[in-house]
């Protein structure tokens, strides 16, 4: 019985030890800034280029920032040019790796899929994003058309703005899913698809990257899927898809 | 029997000339489109009656392309920085091109690694009304040709910069900012008469999110610091980035150094700052921002509480097996 007590007493002043140790002795971690009554040290600006470079018969230390950044005045107009918030020196870029994607010879019941990289580098603070919206549906010259997908339907109908599985042989359309960088949350897996935002109906361009990070070469794939019923009228069927890259203000 | 000779010769030269071009023939790939442009955005204040003239440069990086320019409004959507494009241009301001051979709206043609300069010309004509107007410089490549009997979709590539006008007579800017919201964003809190104290786990990382409302005409640009100071006394600051809040709009303001942390919460909200580190006690929030000289200053604070949770309950845990073992032994005994 004394060693019980002796033990629960033991483990109590352990116990209370650690609390007093966590709770009163343990220092603050900070990231960057540290501060003293006589001193404050910032983290330093992130140059991409910056550093020292040396030879036998030099050193060189250098920033290399953003070409004709900076603000620009004179009579009557004041002119704010550039990345104005971070020195970065990467250009805002936007790639397409292929505007012609063939579906191919479309075969009933069989979905056809083809596919192409959207590739952004935006070194601008706030954010970049990429929407989509096609003219008009998948259709041919004469007006037949191969209506935009709702997915499986039911439970997985998708629309402009949500995807859904689209997995059934029996469920026809046109429609894309997106893998890689940046892309929005609802497509869960290479089976999730939605339909394009179809400039005809009024149907306002979705986003389909976007991301308040800056980085270089942010690639994502968008797979393009078609299928059709046994009474699609035969044809050559066709539509452009417009993506729009646009930085931040 | 010549004739059949000098045939047969024609025929085979011709089959080892198409063999020829079809092994050296290059491989068909993909029609790429690259575009970058810079500056990639450009702000103005501007008299009316004034003019100036803004270069551009266009880059293709990818395959020859067809491209087309043009400048149409743009509005800002949610509070991310996110824009929507309108199909023209609102407003009065006036664009231009002073190329020698190039205009808006007419397509030119751009070979691979070529740079192409656009000198816009903004023009505010005289009349125009003061206020904000904001628009997007736009670089379209032109679709592919038609590809016929297989099902196609082809496709154009637009680059945007954005162009931020604002006019005025007098050179006054209308700064009216608002806090909209300064807190932390803690998936535990208490009520203690009437004030909600968010509770965070010693170890979590602590999010917290300042929303700035721009209630004037003109875009405002916020300078500030987001200040943490601890129970005993020692304190953090943090710089809020300058982003333009534009005119009647609210955007979510981010601070250094985790800016640039892809935090998404429970709810994927976002976050103006991320703290981490190890956290005990109470700590007190606030944030300073003004907007330029002789501009109003807004404050707002929060605070929060952390405790070591996990860590106690894993002490208790195991005081509490502890407890139980020594306990039974004995009676084994």
């Amino acid at each position: 019985m004394k060693n019980k007590q002796f033990n629960f007493k033991f483990l109590f002043v352990v116990f209370a030890y650690l609390f007093v140790w966590l709770s009163y002795f343990s220092p603050l971690v900070h990231a960057l800034d540290m501060n003293s009554t006589r001193f404050s040290i910032q983290g330093a600006n992130v140059n991409s280029a910056s550093g020292t470079k040396t030879s036998t018969n030099y050193t060189l230390q250098d920033t290399i920032g953003q070409t004709a950044a900076g603000q620009f005045s004179s009579t009557g107009y004041i002119v704010k040019a550039g990345f104005q918030y971070i020195h970065s020196i990467i250009p805002f870029q936007f790639s397409v790796s292929n505007i012609n994607v063939s579906l191919g010879t479309l075969t009933p019941g069989t979905p056809s899929t083809a596919t192409t990289n959207l590739v952004v580098s935006f070194g601008d603070s706030g954010q970049y994003q990429v929407t989509v919206q096609e003219n008009n549906s998948l259709r041919t010259m004469t007006g037949n058309a191969i209506n935009d997908t709702g997915c499986n339907g039911g439970a997985s109908t998708c629309t402009i703005s949500s995807a859904a599985l689209w997995n059934s042989s029996s469920a026809y359309g046109f429609g894309y899913n997106m893998t890689g960088n940046d892309i929005p949350s609802d497509f869960i897996s290479s089976s999730y698809f939605r339909p394009f935002p179809n400039a005809t109906a009024a149907q306002n361009p979705q986003v389909v990257m976007s991301s308040v990070n800056v980085g270089r070469n942010r690639q994502s794939t968008m797979t393009f899927k078609a299928n059709i019923s046994g009474i699609q009228p035969a044809g050559s069927y066709q539509t452009v898809v417009s993506f729009v890259a646009t930085p931040s203000y | 029997m010549t004739n059949k000779q000098i045939n047969f010769k024609f025929i085979f030269a011709v089959f080892a000339y198409l063999f020829i071009c079809l092994f050296i023939s290059h491989p068909v790939l993909a029609q790429q489109v690259s575009l970058s442009i810079s500056p990639p955005i450009i702000q103005a204040v501007m008299k009316p009656g004034k003019s100036i003239m803004i270069a551009y440069t266009l880059k293709n990086s990818g395959d020859p392309v067809v491209v087309n320019s043009k400048v149409v409004s743009f509005e800002p959507i949610g509070n991310q920085g996110k824009i929507k494009l309108d199909q023209d241009i609102l407003g009065p301001v006036r664009f231009g091109l002073d190329n020698a051979n190039l205009t808006l709206g007419t397509p030119f043609f751009m070979n691979t690694g070529l740079s192409q300069q656009l000198l816009l010309r903004i023009r505010v004509p005289d009349e125009a009304p003061e206020g904000d107007y904001y628009y997007s410089l736009l670089a379209i490549s032109q679709p592919p040709p038609v590809s016929e009997g297989i099902a196609t979709t082809r496709a154009t590539a637009t680059i945007a910069s954005n162009i931020l006008i604002t006019v005025t007579n007098s050179g006054i800017i209308d700064i009216k900012p608002k806090v909209t919201l300064f807190d932390t964003l803690s998936r535990f809190s208490l009520n203690l008469f009437g004030t909600p104290i968010k509770i965070f786990d010693s170890f979590d990382r602590v999010p917290v999110v300042l929303y700035l409302q721009n209630e004037g005409k003109n875009l405002i640009v916020p300078q500030g610091t987001i200040s943490l100071r601890g129970n005993f006394g020692e304190q953090a600051n943090f710089d809020i980035i300058p982003q333009n809040i534009l005119s009647q709009s609210q955007r979510l303001m981010q601070a250094t150094p985790s800016a640039n942390i892809d935090y998404t919460g429970a709810d994927r909200s976002p976050a103006s700052l991320v703290l981490s580190g190890f956290f005990i006690g109470k700590y007190n929030l606030s944030t300073t921002v003004n907007f330029g000289d002789n501009s109003p200053t807004v404050f707002a604070s929060a605070s929060f509480i952390a405790f070591p949770f996990k860590i106690v309950a894993g002490i208790i845990f195991i005081v509490l097996i502890t407890y139980f073992l020594i306990k039974k032994l004995p009676e084994e005994k």
